[in-house]
Order: structure tokens, then C-alpha cells, then sequence
């Protein structure tokens, strides 16, 4: 039941924006919203207060097949959409992490793509673009070959097991965009090949490996420390 | 962040435009979608927010009022409710002491690095003023939907006060931003 005591219906009011309130007394809430303008407006207000809090959820790129998925839903039948562009959003929560991120870029990508030079293999198909990533310490750890099909190939150097509470998690950062995006976690076994649905590896891209709890990052970039990095440029005439 | 286009796209949408709550899902799901896993901790269970969230806006764009508040704003609080109502269903059962919210549950200095930009200073500086237990409070339920309990338990605060926190602190912050 509604208040009519108008503090009442607006701490009322304030906690359904929250989001504390039970399952019954927030549906109660919402359906009063059609027929009660008073808490509506409170409603409405309390919405507008606490927005700005909205920028402290991390922001995470969503399935590629969602807007499929929607899209379905809302005709009723499953209608094939093409693939949607990675859809970027700023996020000022970012910066920090980001800039970080791009200082060491400069620095290593000096290193990378000497490595790269000599690390030019024999595969077939051809890679268009690789990478080394390197260890903090500049150690190389990992090749990644990109071919012009779109598809990523991971292979440890040197595989060393990693703790057992924690995983390997790949991200992709491609020039220009404000938040990368997983290409998911690295097999036990050092090697995996991904073709990333929403983004396509193209020079400049940066690739990175974090250490992250069981089931990768809860946040939508990594939580734990990046161990190995690299930038993806044109492999040599191979 | 003022977004003109984003409240024309939700007019649209009311006016029956498919294409238009295509173009909104371009330009939001990223920030969306990060909103509904970070109170879900669950990527599939964020996709069917995420769902249920677009089926509701295709039905209650018309409800966006831009003299009260900005689109994005709107689309956010619209989202957060598809997902409230999600962890609702599943009895929000992660526990308080959930691995996937650790350290990444929402700390100070985050406050202090998203809200120091723009308009939102004044939330901020209301925010700061509350006593530190109340303003945790505060931010797990709204960024990561906990309940009074799972806000009590990680807390370690019994389930009265923080009921009685919450409400104080809520009440604090309508008299600060007045």
C-alpha cells in the first residue's frame, strides 16, 4: 500500500530508486506509478538525484548476439541482424587505467616490433599482423598472429602454470577505443585461437593477458595486474 | 552530460521508429550493459536484463520527460530496474561476500574519480557529508543492488541500523541536493 504521508512516500519513493526495496513493495511501486502522479514525480526525482552514481558501474561490452537476441524478441521471431559495430562509450572511470596502459604502449611497442621482426615463423596461412607480448621485465611470453581472416592465434613461449585460484584472461584494445574487450580466457594449455565478433585486429591494436579470479574479470577489463602486453603491427613479408 | 540526440532517438522509439531503438542500443549498450552486470556479477543473467530492458523501453519510451531528467540518465535508471527485478527473481542469492564484487565493489577513490568531472560534484560533496558506513551503504545498493541483508552482512552491521542508515542517508542527501 501506497503512503499518503508525503515523507513517507518519499523515503518510499527513494528506496525503490535505490533499489533496496522487496520484490512485492517494489512492484508494488512501479505499478502505482501509472496512477499515482505524486509518486511518480518523486519517483522521477529521486531518479534524477542518484543518476551520476550510474557512471560508477564499470562499463562492459555486452554479447555480440544480444541485439539479435532483442531483436527477436521484440518481432517475435528470430530475424538475422548484421553483426552491430563494437558500440564505444566514454567512461571517465577509465582514464586512469587507460592512460597507464598507453604510457607503457610507447615504451614497449619500440621492443615489440623488434621482436616481432625476428619472430616473423613459417605458418600457413600467412599472419598479417603479430604481436610478442612481453612480461613487465620485457621478456617475450607469447606470440599472437593475426591472419586476414580475422582470427587471433595465442602460443605461450613458455608456458608456466599459474596459480590455481587464478586464470589467464586475453583483452583486446583496438586504437581509439576507451575500453578493450575480452576475447576470453587462455586455455591451460597456452594455445588458443579466437575470432573476436565485434572488433577486428588491425595494426596498433593493443593485446594484453591479466591475471584475474576464476571465471575471468568481473568488471569488464581487467581486475588483476596485466602481466604481458604487446601491439599488434604488419608482420614482415613472410 | 546534456545528449540531445539520445532524448530525439527516445522519441522516436515512441513514435514507433525500429531503427531508432537500434541506434540507442549502439550508442548505450556498452555503458547498459555494465550497469546490469555490475549489479547481476552474471553476464547472462545481465543479456536477459539487457533484453528485458529494450522490450520495456520499446513499450514506455513515450514516458521520457526531458524536462526531468537527460536520456541517458532515463535509460540507465530503466536498465537498473530490469536488473534489480532480475536479482530479485533469483532471490539475490550471491552472497555478500561474493568474489566477483571484492575489491571491485565501488571504493571511495572511484567515487571520487567519477563524480569529480561534471555536474555530479554536487551528489559528491552530499555523498562525502554522510557518515562512511551510511555512504557504502548507499553506493552497494544502488551500483550493485544489494539488499538491506547483504548490505547488513558485509557491513557487519545488524539489519535494523542499516535500514535505518540507508533511510537517514537517503533523507541527508534530499536535504543537501535541495
Amino acid at each position: 500500500m501506497i503512503p499518503t504521508d508525503p515523507r513517507e512516500r518519499d523515503a518510499l519513493a527513494a528506496e525503490y530508486v535505490l533499489g533496496t526495496l522487496e520484490a512485492r513493495a517494489a512492484a508494488e511501486v512501479a505499478a502505482a506509478l501509472a496512477t499515482n502522479p505524486a509518486l511518480a514525480a518523486e519517483v522521477t526525482a529521486w531518479e534524477a538525484r542518484l543518476a551520476p552514481l550510474q557512471a560508477l558501474a564499470p562499463p562492459e561490452a555486452p554479447p555480440p548476439d544480444l541485439w539479435q537476441r532483442i531483436e527477436a524478441a521484440l518481432e517475435g521471431h528470430a530475424a538475422p541482424a548484421p553483426a552491430l559495430a563494437a558500440a564505444a562509450t566514454p567512461a571517465q572511470a577509465w582514464r586512469p587505467w587507460l592512460n597507464l596502459w598507453r604510457g607503457w604502449a610507447i615504451g614497449a611497442s619500440a621492443v615489440a616490433a623488434g621482436l616481432a621482426g625476428l619472430l616473423v615463423l613459417q605458418p600457413a596461412p600467412a599472419p598479417r599482423l603479430m604481436t610478442v607480448l612481453l612480461t613487465q621485465q620485457d621478456q617475450p611470453a607469447w606470440t599472437v598472429e593475426a591472419d586476414s581472416q580475422g582470427a587471433l592465434r595465442l602460443a605461450a613461449l613458455n608456458p608456466r602454470p599459474v596459480a590455481a585460484d587464478r586464470v589467464l584472461q586475453l583483452w583486446a584494445l583496438p586504437q581509439g577505443a576507451t575500453a578493450p574487450t575480452s576475447l576470453g580466457l587462455v586455455p591451460a594449455t597456452g594455445q588458443m585461437t579466437v575470432t573476436p565478433r565485434t572488433l577486428r585486429p588491425e595494426p596498433g591494436m593493443l593485446i594484453e593477458i591479466s591475471l584475474e579470479p576464476p571465471g575471468g574479470s568481473p568488471l569488464g577489463r581487467p581486475s588483476g595486474p596485466v602481466l604481458f602486453i604487446g601491439r599488434l603491427t604488419r608482420a614482415g613479408n613472410s | 552530460m546534456t545528449d540531445p540526440s539520445l532524448a530525439a532517438l527516445l522519441g522516436r522509439v515512441a513514435g514507433g521508429d525500429p531503427a531508432a531503438l537500434r541506434l540507442l542500443y549502439q550508442a548505450q549498450s556498452v555503458r547498459l550493459f555494465g550497469i546490469a552486470n555490475a549489479i547481476l556479477r552474471d553476464r547472462d543473467a545481465a543479456a536477459d536484463a539487457m533484453q528485458d530492458a529494450f522490450l520495456r523501453l520499446s513499450q514506455r519510451a513515450g514516458q521520457f520527460d526531458a524536462s526531468r531528467g537527460e536520456a541517458a540518465a532515463w535509460l540507465g535508471g530503466v536498465v537498473r530496474h530490469a536488473a534489480l527485478d532480475q536479482a530479485r527473481r533469483r532471490g539475490r542469492e550471491q552472497p555478500c561476500d561474493d568474489p566477483a564484487l571484492g575489491d571491485a565493489a565501488v571504493a571511495p577513490e572511484a567515487l571520487d574519480q567519477v563524480l569529480a568531472a561534471d555536474e555530479a560534484q554536487r551528489l559528491h560533496g552530499c555523498l562525502a557529508a554522510l557518515e562512511a558506513k551510511n555512504r557504502q551503504g548507499i553506493l552497494l545498493a544502488f551500483v550493485h543492488g544489494l539488499s538491506h541483508a547483504q548490505i547488513s552482512a558485509r557491513l557487519e552491521l545488524p539489519l535494523g541500523t542499516v535500514k535505518a542508515w540507508i533511510r537517514r542517508g537517503l533523507l541527508q542527501l534530499r536535504e543537501c541536493l535541495a
